[in-house]
């Protein structure tokens, strides 16, 4: 198979010529590569069990986890089944083109420069921001914590990041991870309502930027949709329910 | 972006995992200038990956009312087959609870029971159920929860930066020499306390759970300082990982009710251990496996069943999802309907870096917490749910402990040893010899067939002259990578590096204790001996930079010495 991938800034594309298997996932093709055809490649991976999020790539124009992906579901998804998005290279016959997640920086191949993505989370403060310290747990229903664990299972890979076009069309949008895990901290009943962390972001580049596209949801590896999360913060400050 | 040749901070941690940030937070909350020096994005360490819980005597089960830090205790030192030093057992079982509580108002969302409270969960070797979780995702929530709170004081991160070697300057450490990954350029980072926080070496074994950065750093960076590793020889199989990827299988699953089956069907842990069954203690059950697959009694290509089927869909998907998830994802599979297929793999280190119960060494101003440091609170087989809990509480003492040391910036030998860390870089870049990927699978296949679940003497001695030829091959790898930015092939010679000299300290303390405790299983001497080995192994640096190997004593004093065995 032949498997075209990005390479330095974004100057060329190579193209190596591998023996693979359907079965194989895009972080052993790259190791593959790497340890057997070249060792100049560089891509970032750590725990190959799609926690960590480390390793979001684009895989014929979809943003994915190298670590979770397997050859095969690369070959066959279904454009309605994910999101492509646009890429100015060419997908070689039958083969898989691998290229950096886009809007941010690339570093080198498919390491990308996260910092605009986690300088933007930095900025909404996502830390609970509580005084009252008991004796024991505070208590919390079941159906709480189950409704904060939507939010908490982001592993703050950028894949929702990279496929949202909101982000490299407003200015200062923090992003669907980033806003996701604010309406976490507005969920969670262990930080006092003055805290305002609706207000935070109710303005022209925050929530209200949002358009709904909804990719964020549909390239999540872990399930998380920022996109309910703004949609509610947003009927929240419509009807005035908090904050005013 | 000016960067700096040498930076300075008061304290400096190697690693961003969950002892890593609970050093640097406790440090900040001291007073002290801190920075987390890590080789990849905290978010990125193995710590994210730990799923099944961490273990406190909350007594929220009620099950577990009269739960004690004192059984615990007792459940902890007896799981450590005595090895364990009691003091710090103490001090880990008695400071769980209010652990556990400091990260749940810190904002970790702890699974809850009926009634709001942190739900607790069966754990194997443990009396009654003590493990707190949040879902089987306890890790990941633990992590970023001290993430939030790093960030939020303002604690400086040096991110993706490689630490290439410890300073140390009559005796006294005064920092590290680390490559910038992004910049390839090499800085020397000073400090008057200097925290080793990089976790495990799961690297040097085939089938290991462990991230794939998990590569001995921190052991082989501090043996190298004048350091000294204890009890290297008792690495843990975790008998549950996913059959082809290893990827780790939560203990919980068996601590919500799931059965290990064989190919006949049968549960066969009734054969090794009929009262815990599936909840023995890890050596126990992972030796079982290989016992059942080894007699033929495994499926085909040498594993057996984990059968969830039983606790029903609402069970799996609500304190399970995370594992459900894995099984869908890496192995094709619903456990809702089938059994995943499992096969014991490398899990855990419980040896390490010597260390006290305030995480210092035997050099002055370097401190070790973590899996990379033993204590010891594992001793020789550490019970699920301890290692999360062990992050925590000493990641709080060795932070505390590292903010009250000061000295000197001392510029002059940190400018001398940057000088030659640049060198020794390019002289690896120059090499001409192999590459480093044939040592690699050369080390983790002899690591696995040779010191692996079951060991023996022959098998051994045969193994350490493997490793000793590798040594000398390594001498002449080379980088074939190219570039300054981010060239993985030059971290993953380092890398390599410090893999050698980390499975050589395995080895050497693997033969040298000459009975079976715990993880450590010898087919030659199959039985324990208190009388000649209830001692930890301690292995040092002599003058001529050749590894010492020497025994120091097991502190007791809460709970006597028992020959009893797990039913």
């Amino acid at each position: 198979m032949i498997v075209r991938i990005q390479r330095g800034k974004g100057e060329r594309f190579d193209d190596y010529d591998i023996e693979v298997n359907a079965g194989m996932t895009l972080l052993e093709l790259l190791f593959r590569i790497q340890e057997n055809i070249d060792q100049t490649l560089a891509f970032r991976y750590s725990c190959r069990g799609a926690i960590c999020g480390s390793c979001a790539i684009l895989a014929n124009r979809r943003p994915v986890l190298a670590c979770k992906t397997t050859l095969s579901r690369v070959t066959n998804l279904k454009i309605d089944d994910h999101v492509t998005l646009p890429s100015s290279a060419k997908l070689p016959d039958g083969g898989i083109l691998l290229e950096p997640i886009p809007k941010l920086p690339v570093i080198r191949d498919l390491v990308v420069d996260w910092e605009p993505f986690f300088n933007e989370y930095r900025k909404l403060e996502p830390v609970l921001k509580n005084s009252d310290h008991p004796e024991k747990e505070h208590l919390l229903g079941k159906d709480k914590s189950r409704e904060l664990e939507k939010y908490t299972n982001c592993i703050l890979c950028a894949l929702c990041w990279s496929a949202c076009p909101v982000v490299s069309e407003v200015d200062g949008y923090p992003g669907p991870a980033a806003l996701a895990k604010l309406f976490r901290f507005y969920l969670d009943p262990r930080e006092p309502k003055s805290t305002k962390r609706l207000s935070v972001a109710d303005n022209e580049a925050g929530w209200w930027a949002c358009d709904f596209y909804s990719n964020c949801k549909k390239v999540c590896p872990k399930g998380v949709p920022p996109n309910v999360a703004i949609g509610r913060a947003r009927k929240l400050l419509e009807d005035e329910e908090v904050e005013k | 972006m000016g960067e700096k040749d040498i930076y300075r901070h008061d304290v400096i941690v190697i690693g961003g995992g969950l002892s890593g940030l609970r050093a640097a937070i406790e440090a900040c909350d001291c007073g002290a200038d801190v920075a987390v020096v890590s080789k990849v994005y905290p978010l990125r360490s193995h710590s994210v990956a730990a799923q099944g819980g961490i273990n406190a005597a909350l007594g929220n089960s009620p099950e577990a009312k009269n739960d004690t830090w004192e059984k615990h205790a007792f459940d902890t030192i007896r799981g450590s087959v005595y090895l364990a030093d009691q003091d710090a057992v103490e001090v880990l079982c008695r400071q769980a609870p209010e652990t556990v509580l400091e990260l749940e108002h810190w904002g970790t969302v702890f699974s809850r029971d009926h009634e709001g409270k942190i739900a607790q969960r069966p754990f194997g070797g443990a009396d009654v159920p003590r493990t707190c979780y949040a879902a089987d995702r306890t890790g990941h929530n633990l992590m970023n929860t001290l993430f939030e709170q790093a960030s939020y004081r303002g604690i400086t991160f040096h991110n993706e930066y490689f630490v290439t070697s410890l300073v140390v300057d009559e005796e006294i450490c005064r920092g590290c020499i680390a490559l910038n990954l992004r910049s390839g350029k090499v800085h020397a980072f000073n400090s008057s306390s200097l925290i080793l926080a990089t976790g495990g070496y799961g690297m040097i074994y085939d089938h290991s759970t462990n991230s794939l950065i998990n590569t001995g750093d921190g052991m082989a960076l501090a043996i190298n300082a004048g350091a000294q590793l204890k009890d290297m020889e008792f690495v843990q199989f975790h008998p549950t990982t996913l059959y082809g990827s290893n990827i780790l299988i939560s203990e919980g699953a068996r601590g919500e009710g799931a059965y290990l089956v064989n190919s006949e069907g049968d549960r066969f842990m009734a054969r090794y251990a009929p009262q815990s069954m599936e909840l023995a203690p890890r050596d126990i059950v992972a030796r079982s496996i290989m016992k059942e697959i080894k007699a033929g009694r495994g499926f085909k290509d040498g594993y057996v069943h984990l059968d969830l089927r039983h606790l029903g869909a609402d069970i799996i998907k609500e304190r399970l999802p995370g594992i459900r998830q894995i099984a869908m994802d890496f192995a094709g599979l619903d456990p809702v309907e089938v059994p995943i297929p499992v096969q014991p793999g490398q899990h855990y280190s419980m040896g390490g870096i010597d260390v006290n119960i305030d995480g210092e060494t035997g050099v002055k101003g370097l401190y070790a917490v973590g899996e990379c440091a033993c204590i010891s609170v594992h001793g020789a087989n550490r019970l699920g749910g301890n290692s999360l809990l062990d992050t925590l509480v000493f990641g709080r003492r060795t932070g505390r402990k590292a903010c009250s040391e000061s000295n000197d910036g001392h510029v002059p030998i940190l400018k001398e040893v940057m000088t030659r860390e640049i060198q020794r870089l390019q002289d690896l870049i120059n090499n001409k010899g192999e590459g480093f990927a044939p040592l690699m699978s050369e080390i983790k296949k002899t690591m696995f067939d040779r010191f692996g679940i079951f060991r023996d003497e022959a098998d051994m001695n045969e193994g350490l002259r493997s490793l000793n030829d590798l040594g000398q091959r390594y001498k002449q790898v080379s980088v074939k990578g190219s570039g300054k930015a981010f060239n993985q092939s030059l971290i993953r010679v380092l890398e390599l590096g410090y893999m050698v000299d980390t499975a050589e300290a395995v080895a050497l303390s693997a033969i040298e204790r000459k009975e079976s405790r715990g993880s450590h299983f010898r087919t030659d001497f199959p039985d324990r001996s208190d009388d000649l080995y209830l001692k930890h192994t301690i292995i040092s640096t002599d003058d001529k930079l050749q590894r010492s190997i020497d025994f120091s004593p097991v502190k007791l004093g809460l709970f006597p010495v028992k020959g009893d065995n797990y039913q």
